[in-house]
């Protein structure tokens, strides 16, 4: 089963020096936080703040390619978490056929933002990630370590 | 502009670290290596052109190995990747796709351009305005430098 996500921010983890992108969906009732580098963070905050650089970034260019290929981005999807890694496909209309690619979340949300197609999570990836855990751990963060950083 | 018998084809001689700031330089060599064209980009598009040089094949997709993985499924081919302009200190790269009959060309940074061309295996050319515009003379000399300096932290990027 699918459930629909929102992106509902980016938070820094100054722990680990990495972005963290938190999915909501639509009940805000599931939450699942993934893990980004700052490059995709970058790439994500530019599409949720509708910042357009002076030069197309990687994931502009990205749907640029596929604008001009004629390919339509039906959705991007969540499908799994294993060993801590998040695994997603973008799912492809092009002609009449569809065609599914791997992709890691990152680019998969970045790219989805960009063409207003909805993202997804699987429930067995919602199960799977231990919302407690991440509750203990948004609890110990302080305020400063929310807010756009310097991405 | 973009003439292909014009066009000067260029290799990607190596990824250096600036030391002075937060970018990496990409190298590119002419066929004689008469002629040498720096191109500074960021740490991602850096690492991303580092890791298809050294034929690195991460445990999962990067963003430019995606763009390629899109063109594959549907059956597009990158044929060339052409650097176009030079404007206040910005380059300009052009993309060159097709398939079949189609064929269609897309703006796009160095950067990203030559990481998919590396990924893609296409050729990669200059035009002869912009190296004419690079000048410097003293720039092989700057680079020697900049490559003793930098290459504690980026051994492998000499090729």
């Amino acid at each position: 089963m699918l459930n629909q996500m929102n992106v509902r921010g980016l938070l820094f983890d100054p722990y680990n020096n990495a972005y963290i992108v938190i999915l909501r969906d639509e009940q805000n009732s599931d939450m699942l936080p993934i893990w980004v580098g700052k490059a995709e963070a970058s790439a994500i905050s530019f599409a949720l703040e509708q910042i357009a650089p002076p030069r197309p970034m990687t994931h502009d260019l990205m749907k640029t390619v596929l604008d001009n290929m004629d390919a339509k981005v039906i959705s991007a999807v969540i499908t799994d978490l294993k060993d801590n890694t998040y695994f997603a496909k973008i799912h492809l209309l092009f002609g009449d056929s569809e065609f599914t690619v791997d992709s890691r979340p990152s680019d998969a949300i970045a790219v989805a933002l960009r063409t207003e197609a909805p993202i997804f999570a699987s429930g067995e990836v919602l199960h799977k990630q231990n919302s407690e855990e991440l509750e203990r751990w948004l609890e110990n963060l302080k305020p400063e370590d929310f807010g756009k950083s310097d991405i | 502009m973009t003439e292909t018998n014009t066009l000067i084809p260029l290799k990607v001689h190596g990824v250096l670290v600036d030391p002075n700031t937060d970018t990496q330089i990409v190298v590119l060599r002419d066929e004689k290596n008469s002629e040498v064209l720096p191109i500074w980009v960021g740490t991602a598009e850096g690492t991303s052109i580092r890791l298809a040089l050294e034929n690195v094949i991460p445990p999962r997709p990067m963003s430019h190995d995606l763009i390629c993985s899109f063109a594959s499924h549907l059956g597009f081919t990158l044929n060339k990747v052409v650097i176009t302009e030079v404007k206040n200190n910005t380059y300009f790269s052009t993309l060159f796709l097709s398939k079949d009959d189609l064929e269609k060309t897309i703006d796009s940074r160095p950067s990203d351009a030559i990481a998919l061309a590396l990924r893609c295996q296409c050729p990669i050319y200059v035009t002869p305005e912009v190296l004419e515009r690079r000048g410097g003379e003293d720039l092989d000399t700057w680079l020697s430098k900049l490559d003793q300096k930098g290459s504690e932290q980026s051994e492998k990027t000499d090729i």
